[in-house]
């Protein structure tokens, strides 16, 4: 049933995707852990207003973003096995489960800025604030880039365009997306939960 | 144990570890549950890395890469917690 390095004994070791990826990869979780750490340390700098500032957000939104994170992080990795088994159709129906999954994600997030933006707590409210704009906002966009990538995926797969062989750019995309999960495991507790 | 069940199994985890992380908050605000935070985090990036991206089986510089930019990001913070208490 699976093609994976568990199941067949292969232990070659590999890199999923592109190399070219991995590098903008980790340019991204770079530009990343600068930003979280500002936010850490301006946190420790004025604590009693990030204090404050944090019981204006809601903990169980920020709980729900990131279970739907995850499992579009799930869905496009089932996606990703189906491929290599060059059943691509079944990569799409995954794929389109893993967008639906992005979707709730994308709702939550826009009520959470209306709601915030009507409450009068826009960017220059305070530091946390600001930072909190910035950092989220600029992580939304990378969640919006990523589904449109796995939209982009889906039609290929769709269209039957990957198999086992072919699939090196499938990889890519995917991997993207995951990269995304991993910037909001971290960005979760910095910004909903640490005091 | 299958591809499939692996993921379900990495997301089965990632998913108890978010509630946990939740769980931890709500017990209070003191410096040793903002670590225990931390490093739930860190497991939780770590699932991430080795399941979904399958860096477990990837060259053994590239995992170490992935795998300390979590353990690196949360050790920072950790220290400003620290540090400016």
């Amino acid at each position: 049933m699976s093609t994976s390095a568990e199941s067949t004994g292969v232990t070659r070791r590999h890199l999923p995707g592109d190399l070219a990826m991995w590098f903008f990869i980790l340019a991204e979780l770079s530009v990343f852990a600068i930003l979280i750490l500002t936010f850490a340390v301006t946190q420790a700098l004025k604590p009693q207003m990030f204090s404050e500032s944090r019981l204006l957000l809601n903990t169980s939104t920020g709980l729900a973003m990131t279970l739907s994170l995850l499992t579009a992080g799930l869905f496009a990795a089932l996606a990703q096995e189906q491929v290599r088994r060059s059943r691509s159709r079944h990569g799409a129906v995954f794929l389109l489960m893993a967008l639906l999954a992005a979707s709730v994600y994308v709702v939550l997030k826009l009520t959470e800025y209306r709601h915030l933006l009507a409450s009068g707590l826009g960017m220059e409210h305070n530091t946390f604030f600001t930072l909190y704009w910035i950092l989220t906002g600029f992580h939304f966009l990378h969640v919006v880039l990523g589904m449109v990538i796995l939209g982009w995926l889906a039609e290929r797969c769709r269209r039957g365009l990957y198999d086992a062989n072919t699939r090196s750019g499938f990889e890519s995309g995917v991997l993207y997306w995951h990269m995304v999960d991993l910037i909001w495991v971290m960005l979760f507790p910095l910004v909903y939960v640490l005091s | 144990m299958t591809v499939p069940r692996v993921l379900l199994v990495c997301w089965a985890a990632l998913a108890t570890l978010s509630v946990c992380t939740v769980v931890l908050a709500q017990a209070g605000a003191t410096w040793l549950l903002s670590i225990a935070i931390l490093l739930v985090a860190v497991g939780k990036a770590w699932l991430i890395t080795d399941g979904f991206m399958e860096m477990r089986h990837a060259p053994r510089l590239w995992r170490r890469l992935m795998l300390s930019w979590a353990l690196v990001v949360a050790s920072v913070v950790g220290l400003t917690l620290i540090l400016f208490r």
